[in-house]
Protein backbone atom coordinates (compact mmCIF):
# COMPACT_ATOMS: atom_id res chain seq x y z
CA UNK A 1 0.00 0.00 0.00
CA UNK A 2 1.10 3.67 -0.66
CA UNK A 3 1.98 6.25 1.19
CA UNK A 4 -0.78 8.32 -0.51
CA UNK A 5 -3.09 5.29 -0.03
CA UNK A 6 -2.47 5.23 3.92
CA UNK A 7 -2.84 9.02 4.19
CA UNK A 8 -6.49 8.17 3.07
CA UNK A 9 -7.33 5.07 5.33
CA UNK A 10 -6.39 7.52 8.07
CA UNK A 11 -8.81 10.24 7.27
CA UNK A 12 -12.73 10.32 7.69
CA UNK A 13 -15.17 12.28 5.13
CA UNK A 14 -15.74 14.25 8.05
CA UNK A 15 -11.56 15.21 8.45
CA UNK A 16 -11.39 16.08 4.85
CA UNK A 17 -14.52 18.07 4.96
CA UNK A 18 -12.73 20.47 8.28
CA UNK A 19 -9.87 20.28 5.90
CA UNK A 20 -11.79 22.63 2.95
CA UNK A 21 -13.61 24.30 5.92
CA UNK A 22 -10.39 26.74 6.68
CA UNK A 23 -9.78 29.91 4.93
CA UNK A 24 -6.30 30.11 3.34
CA UNK A 25 -3.59 31.68 5.35
CA UNK A 26 -3.99 35.47 3.81
CA UNK A 27 -7.15 35.57 5.43
CA UNK A 28 -5.24 35.45 9.03
CA UNK A 29 -4.47 39.12 8.60
CA UNK A 30 -7.68 40.16 7.00
CA UNK A 31 -9.18 39.20 10.47
CA UNK A 32 -6.40 40.98 12.73
CA UNK A 33 -7.04 44.29 10.37
CA UNK A 34 -10.67 43.49 11.24
CA UNK A 35 -9.84 42.72 14.96
CA UNK A 36 -7.96 45.76 15.52
CA UNK A 37 -10.40 48.49 13.34
CA UNK A 38 -12.84 47.24 15.51
CA UNK A 39 -11.53 47.41 18.73
CA UNK A 40 -10.20 50.65 18.04
CA UNK A 41 -13.47 51.75 17.10
CA UNK A 42 -15.19 50.90 20.55
CA UNK A 43 -12.22 52.57 22.43
CA UNK A 44 -13.56 55.84 20.53
CA UNK A 45 -16.89 55.22 20.67
CA UNK A 46 -16.44 54.81 24.09
CA UNK A 47 -15.26 58.41 24.63
CA UNK A 48 -17.90 60.17 22.22
CA UNK A 49 -21.09 61.53 23.03
CA UNK A 50 -23.39 61.00 20.69
CA UNK A 51 -23.90 57.37 19.60
CA UNK A 52 -26.01 55.99 17.34
CA UNK A 53 -27.12 52.53 18.52
CA UNK A 54 -26.33 50.43 16.13
CA UNK A 55 -22.36 51.78 15.94
CA UNK A 56 -21.45 49.66 18.91
CA UNK A 57 -23.43 46.12 18.37
CA UNK A 58 -22.28 46.34 15.04
CA UNK A 59 -18.32 46.53 15.81
CA UNK A 60 -18.81 44.01 18.70
CA UNK A 61 -19.98 41.58 15.75
CA UNK A 62 -16.89 42.62 13.49
CA UNK A 63 -14.54 42.11 16.55
CA UNK A 64 -16.03 38.53 16.65
CA UNK A 65 -16.18 38.11 12.82
CA UNK A 66 -12.16 39.29 13.19
CA UNK A 67 -11.42 36.92 15.60
CA UNK A 68 -13.39 33.62 14.14
CA UNK A 69 -11.34 34.65 10.56
CA UNK A 70 -7.93 34.80 12.72
CA UNK A 71 -9.35 31.41 13.93
CA UNK A 72 -10.15 29.29 11.24
CA UNK A 73 -7.12 30.74 8.88
CA UNK A 74 -4.19 28.11 7.96
CA UNK A 75 -1.04 28.53 9.14
CA UNK A 76 1.77 29.32 6.17
CA UNK A 77 3.37 25.35 6.71
CA UNK A 78 -0.10 23.59 8.16
CA UNK A 79 1.14 20.41 9.11
CA UNK A 80 -0.17 17.41 11.89
CA UNK A 81 1.85 18.75 14.94
CA UNK A 82 -0.27 22.27 14.33
CA UNK A 83 -3.68 20.40 13.55
CA UNK A 84 -2.73 18.71 17.28
CA UNK A 85 -2.23 22.75 18.62
CA UNK A 86 -5.22 23.96 17.38
CA UNK A 87 -7.51 21.07 18.25
CA UNK A 88 -5.84 21.92 21.86
CA UNK A 89 -6.27 25.27 22.15
CA UNK A 90 -10.18 24.55 21.01
CA UNK A 91 -10.46 22.42 23.81
CA UNK A 92 -9.05 24.60 26.35
CA UNK A 93 -11.12 27.59 24.81
CA UNK A 94 -14.22 25.20 25.76
CA UNK A 95 -13.42 24.49 29.09
CA UNK A 96 -11.91 27.74 30.03
CA UNK A 97 -15.38 29.69 28.82
CA UNK A 98 -17.74 27.00 30.30
CA UNK A 99 -15.69 27.77 33.90
CA UNK A 100 -15.64 31.74 33.18
CA UNK A 101 -19.17 31.44 32.79
CA UNK A 102 -19.99 29.21 36.13
CA UNK A 103 -17.78 31.92 38.06
CA UNK A 104 -18.81 34.69 36.73
CA UNK A 105 -22.14 35.35 38.55
CA UNK A 106 -20.02 34.52 41.72
CA UNK A 107 -16.91 36.42 41.59
CA UNK A 108 -20.14 39.43 41.09
CA UNK A 109 -21.36 38.60 44.37
CA UNK A 110 -18.50 38.35 45.52
CA UNK A 111 -17.03 41.58 44.55
CA UNK A 112 -20.82 42.80 45.44
CA UNK A 113 -20.42 41.49 48.94
CA UNK A 114 -17.12 42.84 49.76
CA UNK A 115 -17.78 46.21 49.08
CA UNK A 116 -21.07 46.21 50.19
CA UNK A 117 -23.28 47.27 46.94
CA UNK A 118 -26.13 45.46 45.12
CA UNK A 119 -26.20 45.41 41.93
CA UNK A 120 -28.57 43.27 39.86
CA UNK A 121 -26.34 40.03 38.29
CA UNK A 122 -25.19 41.29 35.05
CA UNK A 123 -26.75 38.71 32.58
CA UNK A 124 -23.61 37.78 30.31
CA UNK A 125 -24.45 38.76 26.36
CA UNK A 126 -23.50 36.01 24.15
CA UNK A 127 -20.84 38.25 22.32
CA UNK A 128 -19.48 38.85 25.25
CA UNK A 129 -18.65 34.66 25.82
CA UNK A 130 -17.69 33.77 22.68
CA UNK A 131 -15.10 36.96 22.54
CA UNK A 132 -13.57 35.33 25.71
CA UNK A 133 -13.36 32.29 23.91
CA UNK A 134 -12.37 33.37 20.71
CA UNK A 135 -9.67 35.34 22.48
CA UNK A 136 -8.26 32.33 24.78
CA UNK A 137 -7.93 29.83 21.86
CA UNK A 138 -6.35 32.47 19.35
CA UNK A 139 -4.07 33.35 22.19
CA UNK A 140 -3.42 29.74 23.51
CA UNK A 141 -2.97 28.78 20.12
CA UNK A 142 -0.39 31.23 19.71
CA UNK A 143 1.65 30.49 23.18
CA UNK A 144 1.51 26.56 22.06
CA UNK A 145 2.88 27.20 18.69
CA UNK A 146 5.67 29.09 20.11
CA UNK A 147 6.48 26.52 22.54
CA UNK A 148 6.27 23.90 19.91
CA UNK B 1 9.37 7.20 22.57
CA UNK B 2 13.03 7.67 21.47
CA UNK B 3 14.32 8.55 17.81
CA UNK B 4 17.31 8.65 15.90
CA UNK B 5 16.27 11.31 13.00
CA UNK B 6 18.88 13.39 14.00
CA UNK B 7 21.32 11.16 13.72
CA UNK B 8 19.57 9.67 10.07
CA UNK B 9 19.42 13.54 8.98
CA UNK B 10 23.14 13.52 9.35
CA UNK B 11 24.11 10.79 7.51
CA UNK B 12 21.71 12.45 4.41
CA UNK B 13 23.69 15.44 5.09
CA UNK B 14 20.48 17.23 5.37
CA UNK B 15 19.09 20.29 7.73
CA UNK B 16 15.90 20.17 9.31
CA UNK B 17 14.94 22.69 7.07
CA UNK B 18 15.69 20.33 4.27
CA UNK B 19 14.16 17.33 5.73
CA UNK B 20 11.21 19.12 6.47
CA UNK B 21 10.52 20.62 2.93
CA UNK B 22 11.35 17.13 1.64
CA UNK B 23 8.18 15.39 3.75
CA UNK B 24 6.40 18.51 3.61
CA UNK B 25 6.16 19.48 7.55
CA UNK B 26 7.71 22.74 9.14
CA UNK B 27 11.13 22.89 10.60
CA UNK B 28 9.75 23.29 14.35
CA UNK B 29 7.84 20.07 13.49
CA UNK B 30 11.46 18.26 12.91
CA UNK B 31 12.71 20.18 15.62
CA UNK B 32 9.98 19.03 18.22
CA UNK B 33 9.85 15.41 16.67
CA UNK B 34 14.07 15.10 17.05
CA UNK B 35 13.63 17.11 20.66
CA UNK B 36 11.12 13.95 21.59
CA UNK B 37 8.20 16.52 22.13
CA UNK B 38 6.60 15.07 19.60
CA UNK B 39 5.21 11.37 18.46
CA UNK B 40 4.55 11.83 14.40
CA UNK B 41 2.08 9.95 13.25
CA UNK B 42 2.16 6.66 10.77
CA UNK B 43 2.03 8.62 7.94
CA UNK B 44 4.65 11.23 8.72
CA UNK B 45 7.21 7.80 10.03
CA UNK B 46 6.51 6.44 6.62
CA UNK B 47 7.21 9.38 5.09
CA UNK B 48 10.83 9.59 7.27
CA UNK B 49 11.14 5.75 6.66
CA UNK B 50 10.98 6.35 3.00
CA UNK B 51 13.21 9.12 3.11
CA UNK B 52 15.87 7.02 4.99
CA UNK B 53 15.26 3.85 3.20
CA UNK B 54 14.80 2.27 6.46
CA UNK B 55 12.45 0.75 8.32
CA UNK B 56 10.61 2.55 10.88
CA UNK B 57 11.59 1.35 13.87
CA UNK B 58 15.11 1.78 12.71
CA UNK B 59 14.65 5.11 13.90
CA UNK B 60 11.75 4.76 16.50
CA UNK B 61 12.42 3.24 19.42
CA UNK B 62 10.02 2.36 22.68
CA UNK B 63 11.36 4.47 25.68
CA UNK B 64 11.02 3.16 29.24
CA UNK B 65 7.73 4.32 30.00
CA UNK B 66 6.07 3.25 27.12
Amino acid sequence: MGIHKVTECERTKLESFLDKFQLPNVFKKVGITLFLLSFIGLTIIKFTENEQLWVRPALKQAMLVGLLVISISREKIEDELIQILRSKSYALAFIIGVIYIMLQPLVNQVVNFILGTSEAPDNMGYVQVLLFMLLIQVGFFEVLKRNR
Amino acid sequence: MENSIKVERAILNLTQDDLAKKIGVSRQTINSIEANRYVPSTVLALKLSELFNKPVNDFFKLGDDD
